[in-house]
């Protein structure tokens, strides 16, 4: 059953894009990310315009988040402070990324920098994350004790001026560093169209040192604050965002999103993180090798007259 | 719409006592939710009191759509993209549909008048030759495209093709009767919004000797319209809708699942 989309203007196969919402929540709710680092680029193969894709990918991370963020609430597996800090910074960081992806563009190299940004983030940090949770796996295999974790956390941290409790969380540390990863997150976000978990839940595991319990759901909560801020600012900026797109998105993603909190339990947890970082590895893969090969056609059409 | 629109750049005729009429079956071209594309279908008759062999041909523009395209180069091992270049005057949509091969019907000179063919397109590249600043970036190089001019052109063309919106149907038009044709337009789901133009010229020995305009309106409908004007008159409140949407989804799945 195709469907045409009033802002998006192409005509879309309904029921695949409400299983790929599905598909998406699913891999959302298994890992507590946003799923846009997948969502947007399939999105963009479908043809849809990269710009609409972007803006109504918003929609649906906001949904499949809140869906999957009110389980973790009730597991009391949230820190709303941190997370509140988190969304400060992203939401500064969010403004300035939708102006710079305006320039980038103006100029012409939006592609460029989103293929090389796919590339360098997801390709390093799948990297990392697959080689930390093969580590631990083939350790357990072996029947050595887990690696002991580094309760020594990076003097820095301690340093810097603005220290604030996080109960939650059990860390009285300045805000600085949780507003400054806030922002640059929330810059990749508006660039990349992602929610920015695959970046978040590793910097709060290994930079903040948050307990690996509330890591998750306060990743989520400040992906839900980031991303309506980004997707109520796209429609009324740019008015890119489709609606029928995203609620096609957004019906399979918060079934999906239910499905996948609850399969979440039955893995263990480094065998998730390398199955995650396999997938992060794969798309970083996908979107950034295709600027090593000669191009079949020399010439594009850039969206949008400027 | 039986109005014939007389055109600015409106041909020479030749005199002749030959006429051409035509007329479209539709007007309008609703598109809604379900739209997969449509078929433009227009009858014509001409009226002839010799009996010189006739050719007709049918020109379905769309409205003018600035056209930004970018080449991709080798910088450091990374295909990357030039600056964009700005193509004026080309319409988003245009296919000719004729009883012959347009070339077999009026010579060069002919059809480049009349802007008849994809080839005889008036398509140019005024930007490469001034610096725009906008948001603080030189957005234009100075006449960068010298030289491969007709490249740049012919991949405008190529894409165009790809994505269905140009075409030349060599045997779109059929005379069903003696003096009565009928002429067949496929419109893409890509196909721009807007007022489209159906010309309509009668040839005999490769020279135009009657010419009519018909309009044709390729406008949303429906709930996509509701949608789309919702979306542009009130951005903001719609925006403001569609996460509240988004947001009341998340907790009504949430909600409904805990009590399973």
């Amino acid at each position: 059953m195709d469907l045409y989309l009033p802002i998006a203007e192409v005509s879309v196969n309904a029921p695949l894009l409400v299983a790929l919402g599905a598909l998406v929540g699913f891999i959302s709710g298994l890992f507590g990310i946003g799923g846009g680092f997948l969502m947007t680029p399939v999105l963009v193969l479908m043809g849809i315009p990269p710009a609409v894709a972007v803006a109504s990918m918003a929609n649906h991370v906001a949904a499949s988040s809140t869906s999957s963020v009110i389980s973790y609430t009730r597991k009391r597996a949230v820190d709303f402070r941190m997370g509140g800090i988190l969304a400060a910074g992203g939401a500064a960081g969010s403004i300035v990324g939708v102006e710079i992806f305006r320039w980038l563009r103006l100029l012409g190299q939006a592609d460029l920098v989103v293929a090389l940004s796919y590339l360098i983030f997801l390709g390093v940090i799948g990297g990392l994350m697959l080689v930390e949770s093969l580590q631990a796996i083939l350790r357990r295999r072996s029947g050595q004790p887990p690696k002991p974790r580094g309760d020594r956390r990076p003097p820095w941290l301690y340093g810097l001026p603005l220290k604030m409790r996080f109960p939650r969380s059990r860390l009285y540390i300045s805000v600085i560093p949780p507003i400054l990863l806030g922002v640059f997150v929330g810059v990749l976000s508006a660039i990349m169209g992602v929610g920015g978990g695959f970046i978040l839940v590793p910097a709060m595991v290994y930079i903040l040192r948050m307990p690996a319990g509330v890591v998750v759901g306060t990743s989520l909560f400040q992906i839900i604050i980031t991303t309506s801020l980004t997707g109520v600012l796209q429609a009324g900026r740019n008015q890119t965002v489709d609606i029928v797109l995203a609620t096609l998105l957004l019906v399979g993603g918060v079934l999906g999103a239910q499905l996948g909190a609850k399969a979440s339990s039955r893995f263990r947890a480094e065998e998730l993180r390398a199955l995650l970082a396999l997938i992060v590895l794969l798309v970083g893969l996908r979107m950034g090798l295709g600027l090593f090969f000669t191009p079949d056609e020399a010439f594009v059409l850039m969206t949008g007259a400027g | 719409m039986a109005l014939d629109i007389p055109s600015p750049t409106a041909p020479q005729l030749t005199a002749s006592p030959a006429a051409v009429s035509a007329a479209l079956t539709a007007t309008r071209v609703r598109v809604t939710s379900g739209f997969h594309g449509a078929r433009i279908v227009l009858y014509g008759a001409v009226f002839d009191p010799t009996t010189k062999p006739s050719d007709v041909v049918v020109i379905v523009r769309g409205p003018e759509q600035p056209i930004r395209i970018a080449r991709k180069t080798k910088v450091a091992g990374v295909w990357v993209n030039s600056r964009p270049v700005v193509f004026r005057g080309a319409p988003g949509f245009y296919i000719t549909a004729s009883t012959r091969p347009l070339d077999q019907i009026a010579g060069f000179g002919t059809l480049r008048r009349l802007g008849a063919g994809i080839d005889h397109l008036a398509i140019n590249a005024p930007f490469e030759e001034r610096i725009e600043t906008r948001y603080g970036v030189r957005d234009v190089v100075v006449s960068r495209l010298g030289g491969d001019y007709l490249d740049w052109r012919r991949a405008v063309v190529r894409l165009k093709e790809a994505a269905s919106l140009y075409d030349a149907n060599d045997r779109g038009v059929t005379f069903v009767d003696k003096g009565l044709f009928k002429a067949e337009i496929d419109l893409p789901t890509e196909a721009p919004i807007g007022t489209y133009q159906a010309e309509i010229i009668l040839f005999q020995d490769g020279q135009p000797v009657s010419r009519k305009v018909r309009t044709l309106t390729v406008e949303k409908a429906g709930v996509e319209r509701t949608l789309y004007l919702f979306a542009h008159r009130s951005p903001w409140l719609y925006g403001l809708v569609s996460m509240a949407l988004a947001l009341g989804a998340g907790w009504a799945a949430s909600v409904t699942f805990r009590r399973n």
